[in-house]
């Protein structure tokens, strides 16, 4: 039940509070430039939300077993070498993630072009670009993180990139939808094109700020035992 | 560097080679499980053609215009940086006999210098052809060239001019870009693919019947439809011939129809042929005679 509060806690925060294009402000490239046409835009979502949740699941595979401090594999090489204690890996964490993500992305446009041809024609070079979406590798360094310091399994480290990647989707399907009406509007003349489209952005952005202190709340709701309101809350609310 | 730091850079170097061999296993796995087939003429003419992807063919790249031709669905003649080479190797690729290509050249559906129409009225408004055909009866013909050179403004080859109050194309430094057809308010010019260096036109715009026609005009087309018994190339529509210039072909016989013209209305234009020129070479040409408007608008004053 832990486990179950601990997990919808964690894709709550990734999906909507600290959205990671609204909030933290990654993978902007792909948010600003294919969100032209819902549909593209949709299927934009799902292939960086798949590519993150690969590029997740290979991570934290990675940082557990070989590149953290202490990690039991990489550990047993360095004793069979004849070091003492633990070795740490985790110098090569950048390279190693960066190297995952772009053969997961050389995946995907693989079978999105077999399979999917007129959704690869839309992406064009946005497809290739995911190698360089920095949200994925922000997914992965979160990641590493919580697993070095010991906080996540295998179940919280893919429930990041999942909900994540379905925030990116949310995000950049409701650009798309804005922009598509926005194509329709009387847009001042010195704002047309690149500007209106930030200004957009942007108070999409102050909207989900409003998701903020959401966390703190469900988080007490979830935990009974640790649920006692504060005396000086409690007060307010016997006055009330 | 300490021995443990050699075992470390060592260890590393390990993680990253095995990463690169199972990565390398699974990519290589996919390429063959979602492989694509692509047509083999795509690639070569790809090859072919020069990668400026300028979009001059109507396509966004290079590589949309070479699938679409390999795939039959365009004209291999649509690169116009690539030029008749591009064509030819695109031809071979295609296994298909290149299509010769005719540059377009524009032509003047009018013949008839001032004297010839009738009807003519003095125009003292603004000097343009834009103007004077808002005017009712500037002169009798609706249909023919006023003369006033809006084309000749809009040339920037300097290639056609009003000759005896009627515009003439000088084929030699025609590029066919059409702006003259753009301006001619009268729509009397049109732009086609010249097959030869001669070819042949209609050199009259009216649709109307024969005695309107005789009316405001000497040379006028009275549409009697000899012409088009004499050449199949030639054929009505309402009451004036016309050529269609996609089925013309320079071996095409229009001699008897020429003869039997009683307006005189089948003219050749292009560039004059090196025969031309020789048998006009004891006969002095008339001088050049610009048309004079006299008006009290100057064109540079009105315009500022």
């Amino acid at each position: 039940m832990e486990l179950f509060a601990d997990l919808l806690l964690i894709a709550v925060g990734a999906a909507l509070i600290n959205n990671f294009v609204l909030s933290y402000f990654v993978g902007i490239c792909p948010f600003l430039g294919v969100s032209r046409k819902i549909d593209t835009a949709l299927g934009m979502g799902l292939a960086v939300t798949f590519v993150i949740t690969v590029a997740g699941f290979l991570s934290w595979t990675l940082t557990e077993f070989v590149l953290r401090p202490g990690a039991p594999l990489a550990s047993a090489v360095w004793r069979m070498l004849g070091g003492e204690g633990g070795a740490d890996l985790s110098v090569l964490s950048y390279i190693a993630y960066i190297f995952v993500i772009a053969a997961s992305v050389q995946f995907v446009e693989m079978y999105v072009k077999k399979f999917f041809p007129p959704l690869y024609k839309s992406f064009g070079v946005f497809l290739p670009l995911i190698t360089t979406n920095c949200a994925i590798l922000f997914a992965c360094l979160l990641i590493m993180k919580e697993v070095v310091g010991g906080n996540w399994g295998l179940a919280e480290s893919l429930t990041l990139p999942i909900f994540g990647g379905l925030g990116f989707t949310l995000a950049i399907v409701l650009m798309a939808g804005i922009r598509v009406e926005l194509d329709l509007a009387d847009v001042p003349k010195p704002l047309r094109g690149a500007p209106i489209a930030m200004l957009t952005a942007a108070i999409l952005a102050l909207a989900f700020l409003g998701f903020t202190g959401m966390g703190a709340s469900l988080k007490q709701a979830l935990t009974p035992a640790a649920a006692e309101p504060p005396a000086a809350v409690a007060a307010v609310e016997v006055q009330r | 560097m300490t021995g443990e730091t050699m075992v470390l850079v060592g260890m590393g170097s390990g993680v990253m080679l095995l990463l690169a061999v199972a990565g390398g296993a699974v990519l290589g796995w996919a390429n063959r499980r979602f492989h694509v087939p692509v047509d083999p003429r795509v690639e070569r003419i790809n090859r072919a053609l020069p990668g400026a992807n300028c979009g001059n063919c109507g396509f966004v790249g290079c590589g949309e215009y070479a699938e679409a031709v390999a795939g039959g669905q365009t004209a291999l003649t649509l690169c116009a940086p690539g030029g008749p080479s591009v064509v030819q190797s695109l031809a071979g690729i295609m296994g298909v006999d290149a299509e010769p290509t005719w540059p377009y050249r524009v032509i003047v559906h009018c013949t008839a210098t001032t004297d010839m129409r009738l009807r003519r009225h003095p125009y003292r408004g603004e000097p343009t052809c834009t103007a004077a055909n808002l005017v009712a009866d500037v002169q009798g013909c609706t249909n023919g060239c006023l003369g006033l050179g809006d084309c000749e403004v809009a040339c920037t080859y300097d290639a056609i001019h009003v000759v005896d109050g009627v515009a003439v194309v000088d084929y030699t430094k025609c590029t066919g870009c059409g702006d003259c057809v753009d301006a001619c308010p009268r729509g009397i010019i049109s732009r086609v693919p010249f097959k030869a260096e001669r070819i042949l036109a209609v050199g009259c715009a009216n649709q109307d019947f024969g005695n309107d026609v005789k009316a405001v005009c000497t040379i006028g087309c009275i549409g009697c439809k000899a012409c088009t018994k004499l050449a199949p190339a030639l054929v009505m529509k309402g009451n004036l011939p016309v050529l269609d210039y996609d089925k013309y072909e320079a071996g095409f016989d229009f001699l008897p129809a020429i003869e039997k013209c009683p307006m005189e209305s089948l003219v050749w234009v292009g560039k004059p042929t090196a025969k031309d020129l020789e048998a006009l070479t004891d006969v002095e040409m008339p001088q050049r005679a610009d048309a004079t408007f006299d008006t009290t608008v100057d064109k540079t004053e009105w315009w500022g």
